[in-house]
């Protein structure tokens, strides 16, 4: 009896648990829950896959200021952990105030896809933003930047600080995150391709986990002593895999790069434990996700090149894939990342 | 003939007294020290660098913040309670904290008294909510865990807390962090551990919750205050949540964001059931919660530095939990038959 009593309680801590990981939401005060009821106008919702992380609150930013230039209603709400399931709950009650678009983020591009039909059969106008679900209805999808330039940018910024060769390792986030391995794919193939004396020893997976990005590169370094790169492949990794070598005392010696955002860099870039972090503008991404909603909602075709704003003149849209690319991405180095309040 | 017999007497009852008192080092924990031992030999065989002080020094630092929630938590189980807000506490406690650092500069003492002292506060609510609502602790656990995450959200504002200070590397992975080669949060865990194993062997107030544990209802009849007890189980949690959020922000980079805490609770609660603690309660120890976190810690380590794909690091520790919980029912069953 006792035994089973103590089981009940196990798995209920354990669904407790999981449910208090996943399904906590909360309301953004600047873009309040009254969507979609006003005719007049046009509102579109943005749903990052994490809410309250700078990357996303950047994100945030530009489309606020696009709205207002643009005079359209902006609605930003995310899930607070990276969680597939919290964000289809964000999804749907999107899909139940109606409003005019839906752009995305997914966690997991392969069950968002029926919801974005389930929202497009609606009438909604469906587009994903930073992450693509390439097998959706999504008419648009807005990149950030090719995937062929991330992994191209990360890799020259590594050669150029580890002088061209050696052997270094990846501590990537989300083992199925589909943007980040296909940047990981690019990086394997140009390192061989360009640079055949260097070699990507291991490729490791995080979490969205600063911490467990901190000790597995720490344990990449001591499983390989002649390791002398480190890449972290997204924001809380590349502070991470940088702290791991100032703790070891390997500035200079181990050399890191990753995609970090600017605030969270600036120590490390400074006292070179990192020696370049790969972005790009967020908050035009932001404006520019904006202003693809208010496309799509109006009804107008994208045009091949497009002047968005006196920052994005020439956006490039390519009619076969749908993707509208925001541009090259950005190095930020110890020079330039004092430009950047994010 | 009485006068031999009556010290043949006493032996027997001092032997009797003894065997109240479980061994000083029971069986399972044996068992988890030849494990560890033998898994350190074995990556020590098969990688360039496992037993090496820059291998095994991180390791520990990430140990201890952990073990030294485990020694709150093995308390709790000990009176078949749990505590699943831990995670939620650490992150309201760290954001705090980090803020604190950040904004007024507060030193080192400051920092840790103002963690410890919301820990205690958060501590003594899931405590008195416990003991006096009379609701399940992980119904309560639950629901205050959802409060002290949107807390900690509310002061995160959407951004994380940027530019912490240095002020508390004396609990980091750098050389600052170390004494004499030691990192200082494992030492001071390893401090907690053994005051926590007397008390709980050697004071009657350590064996009142495992009275509790086993029978909370012949406790209090007993003469026990078992709802003060119970509280102050969870407010040394908290507490010790509070230290552990310092050790947390010091091994961390220097930007927190809000994924500090998640999931950290059952990280903790793992660490004690591996460590042979009962989740029935009345039954455990804070050496075994120790060995149990490093195990852990190993298995993550471990497996990275082997060069095994991570997710296995998760498929080991599943194995270690479901290989001890059983061990403990079927313990049980087997002491109820005879």
């Amino acid at each position: 009896m006792r035994a089973k009593r103590a089981m009940t309680v196990g798995a209920i801590a354990l669904a407790a648990t999981i449910t208090v990981a996943g399904c906590t939401t909360r309301n953004d005060d600047s873009a309040g829950g009254s969507g979609g009821g006003e005719d007049d106008q046009i509102t579109v919702a943005f749903v990052p896959k994490l809410q309250g992380i700078p990357y996303f609150e950047a994100m945030n930013a530009g489309g606020q200021a696009a709205a207002e230039e643009l005079g359209i209603e902006w609605l930003y709400q995310g899930p607070t952990t990276a969680d597939a399931a919290a964000q289809a709950d964000i999804v749907r009650s999107f899909i139940q105030q109606d409003v005019d678009a839906l752009i995305v983020a997914p966690n997991d591009p392969d069950s968002m896809a029926p919801l974005l039909k389930e929202a497009a059969d609606k009438g909604i106008k469906v587009a994903t933003s930073d992450t693509d679900a390439p097998n959706s209805v999504r008419e648009v999808f807005v990149n950030q930047a090719s995937a062929q330039g991330i992994g191209e940018a990360l890799t020259d910024s590594l050669m150029n600080a580890m002088g061209g060769s050696g052997k270094y390792a990846i501590v990537s986030c989300g083992e199925t995150a589909a943007n980040l391995n296909a940047w990981i794919a690019v990086q394997e193939e140009y390192t061989a391709s360009e640079y055949p004396d260097a070699e990507i020893v291991d490729i490791v997976y995080a979490g969205e986990d600063q911490a467990a990005a901190t000790s597995m590169a720490t344990d990449l370094m001591n499983a390989n002593p002649d390791l002398t790169g480190l890449v972290g492949e997204c924001t809380s990794s590349a502070p991470g895999v940088a702290q791991a070598v100032k703790d070891a005392n390997k500035i200079g010696s181990v050399f890191t790069v990753g995609l970090g955002t600017p605030m969270s860099m600036a120590p490390y870039l400074e006292d070179g434990s990192s020696s370049a972090s790969i972005l790009w503008n967020v908050e035009n991404l932001g404006y520019l996700t904006a202003w693809t909603g208010q496309q799509l909602a109006e009804g107008n075709e994208i045009a091949a090149t497009n002047d968005v704003n006196s920052d994005m003149p020439a956006v490039e849209f390519d009619e076969g894939s749908k993707v509208l690319l925001l541009g090259p991405p950005l190095e930020i180095t110890k020079d330039n990342v004092g430009d950047f309040d994010y | 003939m009485t006068l031999e017999k009556k010290p043949a007497h006493s032996d027997a009852t001092r032997r009797t007294v003894r065997r109240v008192l479980p061994p000083p080092v029971t069986g399972q924990e044996f068992v988890l020290i030849g494990v560890i031992a033998a898994l350190w030999i074995l990556l020590g065989i098969f990688t360039p660098a496992f037993l090496t002080p820059g291998s095994i020094q991180p390791l520990l630092v990430s140990v201890a913040p952990i073990a030294l929630i485990g020694v709150g938590m093995t308390f709790i189980i000990i009176t078949a309670g749990i505590d699943v807000s831990v995670g939620g506490a650490i992150m309201l406690c760290a954001v705090v904290t980090a803020k604190a650092l950040v904004t007024t500069g507060v030193p080192l003492v400051g920092a840790i008294a103002l963690s410890v002292a919301l820990g205690l506060v958060l501590g003594l609510v899931n405590g008195t909510l416990i003991a006096y609502g009379r609701v399940h602790a992980i119904i309560i656990t639950f629901g205050t865990a959802n409060v002290f995450q949107f807390l900690a959200l509310r002061v995160f504002g959407s951004s994380t807390v940027n530019g912490i200070p240095s002020t508390l590397e004396v609990f980091g992975r750098g050389e600052a962090g170390r004494t004499l080669g030691v990192p200082n949060s494992f030492a001071l865990t390893v401090l907690a551990v053994a005051i926590a194993w007397w008390y709980l062997r050697h004071t009657a107030g350590g064996r009142h919750l495992f009275a509790i544990g086993g029978n909370a209802q012949a406790a209090r009849l007993a003469g026990i205050k078992v709802q003060p007890r119970i509280v102050a189980t969870y407010a040394l949690t908290g507490a010790l949540v509070g230290v552990a959020a310092c050790f947390f922000i010091a091994s961390g980079t220097s930007t927190l964001d809000q994924t500090i805490g998640s999931g950290r609770e059952l990280a903790v609660i793992a660490a004690v059931v591996i460590g042979g603690t009962s989740i029935l309660g009345g039954r455990g120890s804070v050496i075994g919660t120790l060995l149990g976190a490093i195990l852990v810690a190993t298995v993550t380590s471990g497996v990275t530095q082997i060069g095994w794909p991570s997710q296995l690091a998760n498929l080991f520790v599943g194995v270690f939990i479901i290989i001890a919980v059983g061990t403990d029912l079927l313990r049980e069953r087997a002491r109820r038959k005879s």
